[in-house]
């Protein structure tokens, strides 16, 4: 069986909520995050600072357009 | 009629069963209901004494969930009742997979679908009840009904003026894109292929016919096999691949607007790579999408001549080649409508060809917006732009006039004036225009201070507008909602779905809509953020039902305004008598609006 990745059509997309104390600190945190993550071209799409926390959407392309696609191949394909 | 049993195990919660109630006792089944509250014991008594084909739960509270359900489900093995019976559960509280453990026979999720839930009374299968049921049967005619007569006497006679003059301007010119375009359809009428297929006999002689009129990227890629940066070719294979797994999709879907009807929704792809395309296509004719635009990459436009083969590149906008349109238009429902855009660079008469011989249903020509914020040069495209109308209308098929020269911060009556030419010039050629007036946060407007309370009111007046100038179809893009959407994809969605809904209410026939990506730049779009704002115009479309936004007062001086403005700039265009030298001047807007002439394919065209 193909790994979960594999079946991503193009971006995997982390939504979230980080406590933290200015918008800095919270771009800092998604970034460490995507790191953590092990997730590669990772980028922060979405960062909203109010007060308490950030409201964060992280990126990263696991299939850019033009690349090779694993979903292209059947299910039992590894 | 077979009998259903139908009980909420809920203490309140019986909406769910009350409606199946009615849809079933419509569809002439003998129902039974139960009161809320009702406790699993009751329902099975009773089933046994009414001995129905099916009793169907509903159940909203997730307390106890899994214990009530059980418990029923037990019962009812108990009674007996499982040989004759079916048992059904649906509800906010429960999921397929609860259902199926549970020993349901089915799970119903979601909103009601009453097909859904007859098809499992009826006891059949219902994967291959689906496959019976069709949501698109035909492709609509957007430009069907409309007479497109103009109804102020005072334009029409302006715009027959003006294009009067280009018409005549443009009788004994021609340019390389003129000549290519002759070539390649006298190429695919004799040979049907592509120049480097060597099957075809006479390929090598229309190809060097062909590269005479092209620039020398182009001339590289037929004679050296040399891709342009970045491009790569795509193999059999990996077509193949596409080709097996499009086989086992379906993509039929309801319509975004709740009972079918007006409008058709649009979704712009172009994502550099046709495979890519071609999924991101499936995607949103799966959430309900009607239809589907081209866009290609801005260097291929800048080009002479175009490439041919499986091609794609990681870049913004998808190369146009035949066999990559051939390939999307293959991943396609036969019903989803397709545009093709050519509205601006140097292959605008081939695009033409290449869009109508791949099974294109719409065409997409603007010269004084292809001209300016296109980039083109204005009487180089002026030449292309007649030929491709006159081509338009040899293949019957309606061209869109995009008005997003707005966005640069030209004041819509210029857009609007430069639309009007380009409808009158499609009807005299025998074409069928579509005019595409922009939905947006209109940024000349917002600097007139005419958009500070609401977005509804400029939006409006610009539709009403066209209403009273011509009756002609009404397609707002592109993509509607223009300049309000963020990175934050629920403000994203929202706001595309609300200008949607807007634009539904004021009854026009189509609408181009963004994904929540639109204000992302780092990155393709996401076949997710396609879903998330379709799945926002869905809702938006049902929330509003038949209601429509009302506009205030404001909305009839705006399009008092706008009208007079329009014909103001047809009356300069007119009166300067040179369409071309209109655009150079600014009529259509100028440098103070963030327009200047283009520059591609200047001192190209030639007496024929």
């Amino acid at each position: 069986m193909k790994r979960a990745l594999d079946q991503v059509v193009d971006a995997l997309d982390i939504e979230t909520f980080v406590l933290c104390g200015d918008e800095e600190e919270a771009r800092q945190i998604g970034e460490r995050l995507l790191a953590e993550l092990n997730l590669p071209h990772g980028d922060i799409v979405f960062l909203e600072f109010n007060g308490c926390g950030a409201r964060l959407r992280l990126r990263s392309y696991l299939h850019r357009p033009g690349q090779g696609y694993p979903w292209l191949s059947p299910q039992e394909e590894t | 009629m077979k009998k259903v049993l139908l009980a909420a195990l809920d203490p309140v919660h019986d909406n769910a069963v009350k409606l199946l109630n009615r849809k079933l006792s419509e569809l002439g089944y003998q129902t039974i209901i139960l009161p809320p509250g009702v406790h699993e014991n009751e329902v099975i008594e009773r089933a046994i004494r009414e001995q129905p084909a099916a009793i169907l739960i509903s159940r909203t509270l997730g307390y106890q969930v899994a214990e009530i359900l059980g418990r029923l489900v037990d019962l009812a093995e108990a009674a007996g009742l499982r040989e004759h019976t079916l048992l059904g559960v649906g509800g906010m509280a429960i999921t397929r997979e609860l259902g199926a453990e549970l020993g349901f026979d089915a799970t119903f999720t979601g909103e009601l679908d009453i097909e859904e839930v007859v098809a499992f009374i009826e006891g059949k299968h219902l994967a291959e009840n689906r496959q019976k049921i069709r949501f698109r049967h035909e492709k609509p005619d957007i430009t069907g009904g409309y007479t497109y007569q103009f109804k102020d006497a005072r334009i029409e006679h302006l715009l027959d003026q003006i294009t009067d003059q280009i018409l005549e301007w443009v009788k004994g010119k021609t340019t390389p894109a003129i000549e290519r375009a002759k070539i390649r359809l006298a190429f695919l009428q004799e040979e049907g292929g592509n120049f480097l297929d060597s099957n075809h006999k006479r390929a090598g002689e229309f190809l060097e016919r062909y590269l005479k009129w092209c620039g020398p990227q182009v001339q590289a890629f037929y004679r050296e096999g040399k891709l342009p940066e970045g491009v790569r070719r795509l193999n059999a294979a990996e077509v193949a691949k596409l080709m097996a797994r499009l086989k086992q999709m379906d993509c039929d879907s309801p319509r975004l607007p709740p009972g079918g009807g007006k409008p058709l929704v649009f979704v712009q792809y172009g994502t550099g790579c046709p495979l890519m395309d071609s999924i991101h296509i499936k995607t949103v004719e799966a959430w309900g999408a009607d239809g589907v635009l081209h866009f290609d990459p801005s260097w291929g436009a800048q080009q002479e001549g175009l490439l041919e083969g499986w091609l794609s590149h990681q870049h913004d906008g998808t190369i146009l080649t035949l066999e990559n349109l051939r390939l999307i238009r293959s991943a396609m429902q036969p019903t989803t409508l397709w545009n093709v855009r050519g509205h601006r660079g140097l292959n605008t008469p081939e695009v033409q060809i290449l869009a109508a011989t791949a099974g294109a249903d719409l065409l997409k020509i603007n010269i004084p917006y292809g001209a300016t914020a296109g980039g083109s040069d204005p009487a180089r495209l002026t030449v292309d732009g007649v030929y491709s109308l006159r081509l338009a209308a040899q293949y019957g098929l309606p061209f869109d006039i995009p008005g997003n020269d707005e966005l640069s911060g030209v004041p819509p009556y210029k857009t609007f004036a430069g639309m009007l030419v380009m409808v009158m010039l499609g009807l005299k050629l025998g074409a069928k225009p579509i005019p595409k007036p922009l939905l947006c946060y209109s940024p000349y407007m917002q600097i007139e201070g005419q958009m500070e309370d609401n977005y509804v009111d400029m939006n409006t007046a610009k539709l009403a507008v066209w209403r009273e100038i011509v009756d002609a179809p009404l397609w707002p893009g592109e993509p509607v909602g223009f300049m309000t959407h963020t990175a934050d994809r629920i403000q994203s969605a929202v706001t595309t779905a609300a200008h949607v809904a807007l634009a539904a209410g004021l009854g026009v026939d189509a609408v181009t809509m963004a994904s929540s990506d639109e204000a992302y730049s780092k990155g393709a779009i996401s076949a997710a953020a396609r879903v998330d704002t379709l799945r926002a115009v869905r809702d938006m479309l049902r929330f509003m039902g038949n209601c429509r936004f009302q506009a205030t007062p404001r909305a009839a001086l705006i399009q008092e305004q706008l009208r007079n403005e329009v014909i103001a700039v047809l009356e300069k265009v007119a009166q300067r008598g040179d369409f071309v030298a209109a655009i150079h001047e600014g009529l259509f807007g100028n440098q103070q609006d963030g327009l200047y002439p283009g520059r591609v394919g200047r001192d190209t065209v030639m007496i024929a």
